[in-house]
């Protein structure tokens, strides 16, 4: 029997929420910038060597500079989540432990990833400092417009919530 | 004209160059229309036989024409729409664009889906033959409301628990994502939190909403949804809601620890009954 799970991805405004999406479910990417409004919702049914498949409906939210700002009602019987944020741009992930903290107590118990987006604009060592400096921890650092380590990370986001 | 020549005109429509297909159909209907006229006794002979022919015709489309035609409109109307509603822009003026690119919208999913391309040109012919005019079929058609779809949908995550359609055309879990991230978007919004969204209405299609306690029902519905078919909509859903869903504890009861201990309603069953109370009711 075919599961389906709901994962909701957040950040602030332009983190490349959207375009982690394109790629991992069309494998596309686009430089135009299309402001999300509300939320947009896309399905990708990830299939597992076992023959079992899950269905990942992705809700794709507006971003927003203050986490505490989402409508909570969006998060609501959330299976897994997403926060990411723009490695190029530091107040997307200043806040980082405070962001994390208000969407632990949002969604108790619910599995979280953390996304550093746009490494192709960095340089890595430069990047691997920055991060170490300023104690961010992810868990995986990806571009949407290379696609390098984004179904990865959809793809751990999926094993996680195969067996819950 | 006898029975030959007609499967010979049928032939014709069937096999016609797709580029010019739907006008050389216009062309042929006309001049079928003009035969018809003139020769309305032969109707009633020739009826079963082209009811055999349109079954054929209907069966062969999505084989043969169908899928480039379809395609090729599609590709357009999806890859150029924009640019085909802006080169009209200064002639027409911005009601006009509005009007249009909610028309091409509203095409391009009807060639989505083939039925609805078949079944008008099925009206078309039938009219041609049984004698009755068009305007009145298509009106017999349009005068009630009709489901088209019914979705059982888990209140929070939005995630679809079971389905019935009459055509599988769109994507029913991603549906039921969009409509519940309306109806939490718009019950949210207005901060109330003891009533909920009932209706959205959409293009052609007005959606009816009933929620229950975990699960709402979402009911796709066509035609003219006016009081009467609402009142009659709502005793179908109660009448499922007594039949099945009482009867299931996972789809009523709102108790975290319960998830883990009781069977869940499978979905196979709950769509069989989603049909046996929705497939043939009568709004
Ligand atoms: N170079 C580069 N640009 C990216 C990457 N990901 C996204 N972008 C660009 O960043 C801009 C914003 O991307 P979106 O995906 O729309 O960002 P978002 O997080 O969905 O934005 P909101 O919906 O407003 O919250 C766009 O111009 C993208 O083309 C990336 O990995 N590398
Ligand atoms: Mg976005």
């Amino acid at each position: 029997m075919q599961k389906s799970k709901k994962i909701v991805i957040l950040g602030h405004f332009g983190v490349g929420k959207t375009s982690l999406i394109r790629r991992f479910v069309k494998n596309s990417f686009s430089d135009k910038y299309k402001v999300t409004i509300g939320v947009h919702i896309s399905k990708k049914v990830v299939g597992f060597g076992s023959g079992e498949t899950i269905s990942m409906i992705l809700w794709d939210l507006e971003g927003t500079d203050d986490i505490r700002m989402i409508r909570n009602p969006y998060l609501l019987g959330t299976h897994g989540a997403f926060f990411v944020f723009d490695v190029n741009r530091p107040s997307t992930f200043q806040n980082i432990q405070e962001d994390l903290a208000v969407l632990s107590k949002k969604m108790p118990e619910v599995p979280l990833l953390i996304i550093g987006n746009k490494v192709d604009l960095v340089n890595q060592d430069d990047l691997n400092i920055l991060l170490k400096e300023n104690d961010i921890s992810f868990d995986f650092l990806t571009s949407a417009k290379t696609g390098e380590w984004v179904e990865d990370a959809f793809l751990q986001m999926a094993t996680l919530l195969k067996d819950a | 004209m006898d029975e030959k020549d007609r499967l010979e005109i049928i032939k014709d429509i069937l096999f016609t160059d797709d580029r010019e297909y739907i006008e050389k159909i216009s062309e042929r209907i006309a001049l079928l229309e003009k035969t018809v006229n003139e020769k309305e006794r032969l109707s009633s002979k020739v009826d079963p036989i082209i009811e055999n022919q349109l079954e054929e015709f209907t069966k062969s489309i999505p084989t043969t024409l169908g899928p480039t035609i379809t395609e090729t409109l599609r590709e357009q109307i999806r890859t150029q729409r924009d640019e085909v509603v802006d080169a009209l822009f200064p002639i027409l003026g911005k009601m006009i664009k509005k009007y249009i690119a909610q028309e091409m919208k509203a095409l391009s999913e009807k060639i989505d889906s083939q039925f609805d391309f078949i079944s008008k040109w099925k009206i078309r012919l039938k009219a041609l033959f049984s004698g009755k005019k068009k305007k009145e079929l298509l009106l017999q058609q349009l005068a009630s409301a009709k489901i088209e779809q019914v979705l059982l949908i888990e209140k929070d995550s939005g995630i679809l628990k079971a389905s019935y359609s009459k055509t599988k055309t769109i994507d029913e879990e991603m549906v039921s994502g969009m409509l519940t991230a309306i109806k939490s978007f718009v019950e949210d919004a207005f901060n109330q939190q003891n009533q909920s969204l009932e209706l959205i209405e959409y293009e052609l299609y007005q959606i009816h909403l009933q929620s229950f306690v975990t699960h709402y029902m979402a009911v796709v519905i066509s035609g003219p949804y006016g009081l009467k078919s609402k009142n009659r909509l709502q005793d179908l859903i109660f009448d499922f809601y007594n039949r099945y869903m009482a009867m299931n504890v996972d789809l009523v009861v709102d108790f975290p620890v319960l998830e883990k201990k009781t069977k869940k309603a499978d979905k196979r069953t709950i769509e069989r009954e989603l049909a046996s109370s929705f497939g043939n009711a009568k709004i």
